[in-house]
């Protein structure tokens, strides 16, 4: 940043002068986001083709850690075959409608407690209970109350999800600045018009960040319950190839759940984006 | 200026935002030569490049062409005061005024006595273990001249210090600041929206035009220091006033 130059006395010369940046603008910003890009690329790429030098030295064993090689060209086969997106698809479907209604539901209640003191007097203590239990752990009770089928599947990813959007909603209305919320009072707001105007927008770019974060956790969530109580879905898959010593299949399974993982929340991402063209972009990844 | 060893000197210094084709000229070019001890003022319009003089003097940004030069015997010779404080809020009005002094390694026992002289001098004794939460405005911004001038800078960079403030308390802290600058003798580069505040502080008031920012005019306020702030009423403090205010109404209306 600074420079410092001998001078006569004891005191010295600082200079601010132009850096790369200020000299060079174009070319370093060029730069920049030609190293930020190959990071991106280089550094899955140097891990995968390390996994695959070990499986191919012999370092790991082949039968328990397929080689990277096999794993995408087993999972070519069975996707040219048609016998991957059965579980895909199971998969997709559980975890679309369940966020759909967590999503709609945690909203909802969130707004509902965000702008009513009372019935978040009311809520508050019952869902911070409901809050830290481990969502996994409800899967029995939802299989007794659906039974078998998408019942249990889709309300695991309900209530996994509405938990995110409905904390996320709750303390972005309440953080709603007063002033906002008065300019609106001034002018006789109806209660729909309150929300349509000042709670929905201003409640928005918070309720995203929630709603991403569920995005990630809803794959995560199902996958584990299909692994328990399902006979189809990639978490299923995933879980009767392992059983049936198919690793490679196993990973092929691993790898269709990070994409579509990846997938579902850049989609929630990029819809946040088309929804709040006002608020700051981030051009970060999400937390999930 | 005839010093050979000014405190600060600026030459052909620009600054330009983005990246083609969409740049801003946000400054300059602009020359400035600030002597030891001197107290300079610069006003001009919204946007016209004041602040990004100020950072690019404080370090924080780097010019875009041209240099910035600092005659000074440590590596971190400036202080800056922002305005909307700076401070934070989660450390006492005692550890706000001694960040600066604890930044620099200086002990725990003078930083404390140090940051306590000016406490006591700033009149926030009595707040030292307050959170600056509880503080109006004026007590705030006090706390962020005292952290500034807890450090002993050898340059002083204030960057529109009182602006958030209401019209009395602006005075009160401009008599204050003042006083305490008349005393210390930091050399000083003060940013302004207000002609009256450059007029009362200033040794000298430059007055720069719209955006790129360059200095068009130069005006050295006649008061003799030391000098307090009954010179608001003096007629050639009026006379001056109106003076700058034909000038910077011709670069503060778009043009």
């Amino acid at each position: 940043m600074t420079t410092i130059a001998p001078g006569r006395q004891p005191e010295s010369v600082l200079v601010r002068r132009p850096g790369p940046e200020e000299l060079h603008p174009v070319r370093t910003h060029r730069r920049r986001r030609a190293l930020e890009l190959s990071l991106a690329v280089a550094v899955p790429l140097v891990l995968v083709l390390w996994w695959q030098l070990a499986a191919d030295q012999r370092w790991i064993d082949a039968r328990v850690y397929p080689a990277p090689s096999t794993i995408l060209s087993d999972g070519w086969d069975r996707a040219a075959a048609g016998d991957l997106w059965p579980d895909v698809w199971a998969t997709l479907k559980r975890v679309l409608a369940g966020y759909a209604i967590g999503t709609a539901a945690g909203y909802a209640l969130g707004l509902l407690m965000g702008s009513l003191p009372l019935i978040r007097a009311a809520l508050e203590p019952l869902l911070d209970a409901l809050y830290v239990v481990p969502k996994l752990a409800l899967l029995p009770v939802f299989l007794n109350m659906f039974g078998l089928g998408e019942g249990p599947q889709v309300a695991l990813v309900a209530a996994t999800v509405f938990f995110f959007v409905w904390i996320s909603t709750m303390s972005a209305v309440i953080a709603i600045p007063s002033g906002h919320l008065d300019a609106g009072r001034v002018f006789g707001a109806s209660p729909w018009q309150m929300f349509r105007h000042v709670l929905l927008p201003a409640s928005l770019p918070s309720v995203l960040v929630g709603a991403r974060i569920a995005a990630g956790v809803a794959v995560l969530v199902i996958v584990a319950s299909e692994q328990i109580a399902a006979s189809n879905g990639l978490g299923h898959l995933i879980f009767d190839s392992r059983a049936l010593f198919q690793n490679d299949v196993m990973f092929v399974g691993i790898v269709c759940v990070a994409v579509l993982g990846v997938l579902f929340s850049e989609l929630v991402r990029i819809l946040g984006r088309l929804l709040t063209p006002w608020a700051p972009r981030d051009r970060g990844r999400g937390q999930s | 200026m005839g010093d050979p060893h000014p405190k600060l000197h600026a030459s052909d210094l620009t600054r330009v935002f983005g990246r083609t084709p969409h740049t801003v000229d946000a400054l300059g070019p602009l020359d400035l030569t600030v002597a030891p001890g001197e107290f300079v003022c610069v006003v001009g319009p919204s946007g016209c490049g004041k602040s990004t003089l100020l950072r690019i003097a404080a370090g924080l940004l780097r010019p875009s062409t041209g240099t910035l030069a600092i005659r000074a015997s440590t590596a971190r010779p400036a202080a800056m005061i922002f305005q909307d404080y700076g401070i934070y809020d989660w450390k006492t009005v005692q550890a706000n005024v001694r960040f600066g002094l604890d930044v620099q390694r200086v002990p725990r026992r003078e930083a404390n006595a140090r940051a306590a002289d000016w406490l006591a001098r700033m009149g926030l004794a009595d707040f030292a273990d307050a959170y600056p939460a509880t503080l109006s405005g004026g007590m705030r911004q006090r706390v962020a001249i005292a952290r500034a001038l807890a450090v002993e800078p050898e340059l002083l960079l204030m960057d529109e210090p009182f602006a958030a403030l209401d019209a009395q308390l602006r005075m009160i802290l401009q008599d204050e600041l003042l006083e305490i600058t008349q005393a210390l003798r930091t050399t000083t580069l003060f940013i302004t929206h207000s002609l009256e505040e450059a007029i009362v502080l200033g040794d000298r008031v430059l007055v720069m035009s719209a955006r790129p920012g360059r200095i068009i005019a130069e005006h050295r306020p006649p008061f003799p220091r030391p000098r307090t702030g009954d010179i608001r009423s003096a007629p050639e403090f009026t006379a001056l006033k109106s003076q700058l205010w034909e000038l910077l109404r011709k670069e503060a209306v778009p043009a």
